[in-house]
């Protein structure tokens, strides 16, 4: 190893918890346990909570019973994530929650602007390595959607995890969930 | 070099009094190898047989060219700035262990890092921030080459990672002797440092 870096301490998801109890970080602090980093999240601009209410509106009505939609909430992902996606689908009821955040939510959606790169990086590499199969990222910057989907591992092909199916749909075009098979979004119902 | 730009991302910055607070709140684990600098928590480099024997032999060579009224402390924290509290292989402060036994030092009149796998993070990051605090005399006792890099005269440079770069830079290899700029009577032979 000849690092050219300093290399980041990284947390624990339980150490986190911790800086949390001890009211070391409050806990509305704007920040989320990412593989390990405490990770400053995207300034809330009036865009980004736009989009963010739009998406909750738009799943809601695609999932309808049986799910629920949390907006920027604690999902637990292994040992050292415990991310605040902007928005994700969660099979069942919130009270089915109140012991454990959700690990598995059937799709998680994030908007972002000035944190794309972060969104289609380190984020979708957490979220595809706890297998989440369905990843939406709401593109400010293009105005456009991108679905990733089928989550891959580490090979010859890719250095990290990330998704194998990524696809960018136009305001004009429709996106079905992979859990909601029969529901069709228009992705300028998702657009501020 | 811009180091601190080359982070993809924006990670949780934690001042030295909250980097304190986290020590006596033990959320770390026991002697875990960890430094604040410039408000961020890096791990420090995994310590070799050659690394630690060199710490060892430059602290007894600092120590003999010193002299009473200051010592050499060793991996010790150091309350460099609002935002950093590094632990250096070797620092010389003046005075004995007790006088700090409320406060860490800040200011060591020297101050070394051993190297093996960490020079470019020793040079370029360290060496900046080490700059920034105007510690004067900042040797790099480099491993892979044998040689000891002595560093001075700390200047503002923005593309620096902390903005501030020492401009003098000299090697010094195993033959050669170096004289510390708080005790200039002395002259210390490089090869005594090296493991």
């Amino acid at each position: 190893m000849n690092a050219e870096q300093p290399l980041l301490r990284r947390w624990t998801r339980h150490e986190y918890a911790r800086l949390i109890d001890e009211s070391f970080l409050d806990e509305d602090e704007p920040i989320e346990l990412l593989d390990g980093l405490l990770l400053l999240k995207e300034p809330q601009t009036s865009p980004h909570r736009t989009a963010v209410l739009l998406v909750a509106t738009a799943l809601e009505r695609a999932f309808g019973e049986g799910w629920f939609v949390q907006t920027q909430s604690p999902i637990t992902l292994g040992d050292r994530s415990e991310p605040e996606p902007d928005v994700c689908v969660v099979r069942g009821s919130p009270r089915d929650y109140v012991d454990a955040h959700p690990t598995r939510p059937a799709l998680v959606v994030e908007v972002a602007q000035s944190g794309l790169r972060l969104a289609r990086g380190r984020k979708a590499a957490a979220y595809a390595r706890a297998r989440i199969a369905d990843y939406w990222i709401v593109n400010l910057v293009d105005r456009v959607l991108e679905a990733h989907r089928e989550p891959a591992r580490p090979g010859p092909a890719r250095r990290h995890w990330g998704y194998a199916a990524v696809e960018t749909l136009g305001p004009d075009a429709t996106i079905t969930p992979l859990a909601a098979p029969s529901a069709a979004i228009r992705v300028a119902d998702l657009l501020p | 070099m811009q180091l601190m730009a080359s982070y993809e991302t924006r990670t949780r910055r934690f001042s030295r009094a909250e980097y304190e607070r986290l020590i006596d709140l033990g959320v770390f684990q026991p002697g875990e190898p960890i430094e604040l600098i410039g408000g961020e928590l890096m791990v420090a480099e995994p310590q070799g047989v050659a690394h630690y024997t060199a710490i060892v032999k430059t602290a007894k060579a600092l120590e003999a060219a010193f002299g009473p009224g200051w010592h050499a402390r060793t991996q010790g924290p150091i309350g460099l700035d609002d935002d950093s509290e590094p632990e250096p292989d070797i620092a010389v402060v003046p005075g004995s262990p007790e006088d700090y036994s409320r406060a860490h030092p800040s200011r060591p009149v020297l101050t070394v890092e051993v190297s093996e796998s960490s020079l470019a993070i020793d040079r370029h990051h360290k060496g900046s921030l080490y700059a920034r605090a105007g510690l004067p005399d900042y040797w790099i006792l480099n491993l892979v080459d044998r040689v000891l890099e002595v560093c001075r005269e700390p200047a503002a440079d923005s593309t620096a990672p902390f903005g501030w770069r020492y401009i003098h830079h000299e090697v010094f290899d195993a033959s050669a002797g170096v004289t510390p700029l708080a005790a200039p009577g002395s002259s210390i032979a490089v090869s005594r440092l090296l493991p």
